[in-house]
């Protein structure tokens, strides 16, 4: 049995920054990289299901992203996943969500996982949709933003509880193999041992290709994307004004304020 | 590795690790050479400099190095940073007055900073014109009362004067001169500032009485100036908020809390509650009051005898048995009892408490309840022997308990120096009762916090020897 977590490094952003030159990212010197933090659910989740049941798991992490990406799936070794797979070209620089599942359900296909678990989505670009894509490029079922799951090891089928608006919840039966997007909170997620980052500190990082996939530069990247960035920037911001004083007085610089608007 | 015997092998150490956070924590006690290392590896990234600029645990020191730099991003984190020291702001802001064109921003980050010099502070109240530069200062608690009154005569006809009347009245610096002044020009909010001021003379307080606005009335009834005569009338204003004011005032007379202790409003008898001099009437009112909050605060007040802890005990309201579990007076028989309730957070207030005896605790550390089990990990009358058991506990609180413990030995806490959560780590980096050599690998840790805590720690060593 294995289960194949997607995982993603993703940017933080400090109070100040600066936008790239071309417009259309923020200068990588203010990013600070970890985890996405829906990824470290998804893991626990994965790690739960390998330490519970009787059937050997064996849990799988992947990500698509340049070297620096290997510092959280040594993370995510350290927390106890079996291994690690990155994957990177530099001509997937600029892919977009559907084209990073096109990635993902590629190498699903040569992993042959029973389950795949993503997060809901990425804290720094929040699309909400590689999962999702993973799924619909494997026609595989998914369940969206799952908040509870009951799923053995072997198991044909599993069953997720879905967060949806206003408080509800949403009690889903689903045929396994599946992809599930799993939400912020479904667990608590462990911290690394010293012993375990010590030891993933040796352990491999599998580094894969596009043609090691079956793909090419051909199925990804910026030219070959469903969606582009056009332009990122920091909306003006609007002008705000405490108005201090007696209730006339108030009153008063209310309506003078009005009038300039107007041009009185 | 061995434990450095020196500064210089010590900043080796931080050199050789290439950790700019491990770096920062040995910068003060480098000298040469070595000063000139440890730049380069703190500063020599762009990426690195910008992030130690914001740390907010990045030595003053670092920081002043650091304000030699042209790139405007770090001088901005610099300015915002509030490790910054005094010199390297008085750096920035006359390096920031000799250029060509003067940033706003940078004047507000340096007006609000609270390492700014008077001399810097004084030159911006005097010169500067810029609104928010201006209101910033005003609210500065490194403002003096010169630069306060200042501001206050620069811009007495401008349209921010109502902001900045409101600031200045709320500044502890602010003088009783200024506070006159003040009370004379400001509004209603301004004039209640003053008198909850504890500069604020004692000739306003009398101006004050003749005032009918609620706030000022309220600000009034705190103060423990006013005669008897004022707290009792003041007892009866139809505000509660006023009310209570009074009911909190030590000052108040035994004959006014007893009129107070049938006010309708909660607010008033839970203040009264909290007061250490009741009398036995008021407490027998307060006793069987309706309201949960006013038995609450009454359970745990120190001053009420053992008969009532009693029946307070029996209460239907967990958070009132909870109250007398923390009475700091809390006989050990009530804890004997207490420690069986049905609601864990009761039992988790006989946990922490310090009168609980070791017997009681053993008792305790049987249970299921998280919040229980870091009660007795923290108590420090629980036996060594249950406290070592504790550090292995899968709950990171429970743990952590264990770290806190006072009574902690050195054989209890050195497993916790392997703990999966790193602040676990660094919180034992400071704990006295582990040797140096307990704690030297920590400044390996693969946590970049942890490393810059212990290295921190053997540096003030060097420091001290020095």
């Amino acid at each position: 049995m294995k289960i194949l977590v997607a995982v993603k490094q993703v940017a933080a952003l400090d109070e100040d920054f600066e936008i790239r030159a071309n417009e259309k990212d923020v200068d990588e010197d203010f990013l600070l990289y970890d985890l996405n933090e829906w990824d470290d659910f998804s893991l626990e989740e994965a790690m739960k299901i390998k330490e519970s049941g009787t059937t050997e798991v064996e849990v799988v992490v992947v990500s698509v992203g340049p070297d620096r990406v290997d510092e959280s799936l040594r993370k995510c070794l350290a927390k106890g996943a079996d291994r690690a797979i990155r994957v990177w070209d530099d001509s997937i620089e600029g892919s977009d969500a559907i084209a990073i599942g096109r990635i993902l359900a590629a190498v699903a296909k040569k992993e042959a996982p029973d389950m795949i678990f993503a997060g809901v989505q990425s804290s720094d670009q929040a699309y909400a949709s590689t999962g999702i894509s993973t799924a619909a490029y494997l026609n595989w079922p998914h369940a969206a933003v799952v908040a509870d799951l009951q799923y053995q090891a072997g198991n044909k089928s599993a069953v997720v509880r879905r967060e949806l608006e206003g408080g509800l919840l949403q009690e889903v039966e689903i045929n396994c193999p599946a992809v599930l997007t799993i939400q912020l909170g479904i667990n608590k997620p462990r911290y690394a041992s010293l012993r375990g980052i010590k030891q993933a500190a040796a352990k491999p990082i599998e580094e894969v290709t596009l043609s090691d996939i079956g793909l090419s530069g051909a199925d990804v990247g910026a030219g070959n994307s469903m969606s582009h960035v056009r332009r990122m920037y920091i909306p003006a911001k609007g002008r705000a004004e405490m108005i201090e004083g007696t209730i006339a007085e108030q009153a008063a610089k209310l309506i003078q304020i009005m009038n300039e608007f107007k041009g009185v | 590795m061995r434990l450095a015997n020196s500064a210089t092998a010590l900043v080796n150490l931080a050199l050789k690790a290439r950790d700019p956070y491990s770096a920062t924590a040995v910068y003060s006690i480098a000298e040469g050479k070595q000063k000139h290392q440890l730049k380069e590896l703190m500063f020599g990234k762009r990426r690195d400099a910008l992030a130690l600029a914001r740390w907010e645990h990045t030595p003053a020191s670092v920081l002043e190095a650091l304000c030699s730099t042209s790139d405007d991003a770090i001088v901005v984190r610099l300015d915002k940073n509030q490790n910054t020291p005094t010199l390297a702001i008085s750096k920035l802001y006359v390096a920031e007055n000799q250029r060509s064109k003067c940033s706003t921003s940078l004047t507000v980050l340096v007006a609000q900073h609270r390492h700014a010099s008077p001399s810097i502070l004084k030159n911006i109240a005097q010169f500067e014109s810029e609104e928010a530069s201006v209101l910033a200062l005003s609210k500065n608690l490194a403002a003096n009362s010169e630069v306060l009154s200042i501001l206050l005569g620069r811009f007495e006809s401008s349209s921010i004067l109502a902001a900045l009347q409101k600031n200045i009245s709320e500044h502890p610096s602010t003088s009783s001169q200024l506070l006159e002044q003040l009370y004379e020009k400001g509004d209603v909010y301004v004039k209640a500032a003053v008198i909850g001021h504890a500069n604020c003379p004692l000739q306003l307080i009398d101006k004050a009485l003749l005032e009918e606005n609620v706030l000022i009335q309220r600000q009034l009834a705190s103060d423990k100036r006013l005669s008897h005569e004022v707290i009792s009338r003041l007892s009866l204003h139809q505000d509660k908020s006023v009310r209570c004011a009074v009911a909190s005032n030590v000052i108040a007379s035994r004959r006014v809390i007893k009129a107070l202790v049938s006010d309708d409003s909660d607010m008033v008898r839970r203040a009264i509650a909290s007061r250490l001099d009741l009398t036995a009437h008021v407490i027998s009112r307060l006793m069987n009051d309706q309201d949960v909050w006013v038995r609450q605060k009454l359970a745990r007040n120190p001053t009420v005898s053992f008969g009532v802890l009693d029946k307070l005990s029996k209460d239907l309201q967990a958070d009132v048995r909870r109250g007398v579990a923390r009475n700091s007076r809390c006989p050990i028989k009530l804890l004997h009892l207490l420690a069986k309730d049905e609601d864990y957070w009761v039992r988790a207030a006989v946990a922490y408490q310090h009168r609980t005896p070791k017997q009681l605790l053993e008792e305790l550390a049987g249970d299921t309840a998280v919040d229980v089990l870091s009660g007795v990990a923290n108590n420090p009358n629980t036996p060594q022997r249950l406290l070592k058991k504790l550090t292995f506990s899968v709950e990171a609180d429970v743990r952590r308990g264990v770290i806190l413990n006072p009574s902690a030995t050195r054989f209890t806490l050195l497993p916790l120096l392997e703990d999966d959560y790193y602040l676990h780590r660094l919180m034992l980096v400071g704990n006295s009762k582990l040797k140096d050599k307990d704690k030297w690998h920590l400044c390996f840790d693969p946590d970049y916090q942890v490393r810059f805590t212990a290295f921190k720690y053997f540096a003030v060593h060097f420091i001290k020897s020095i």
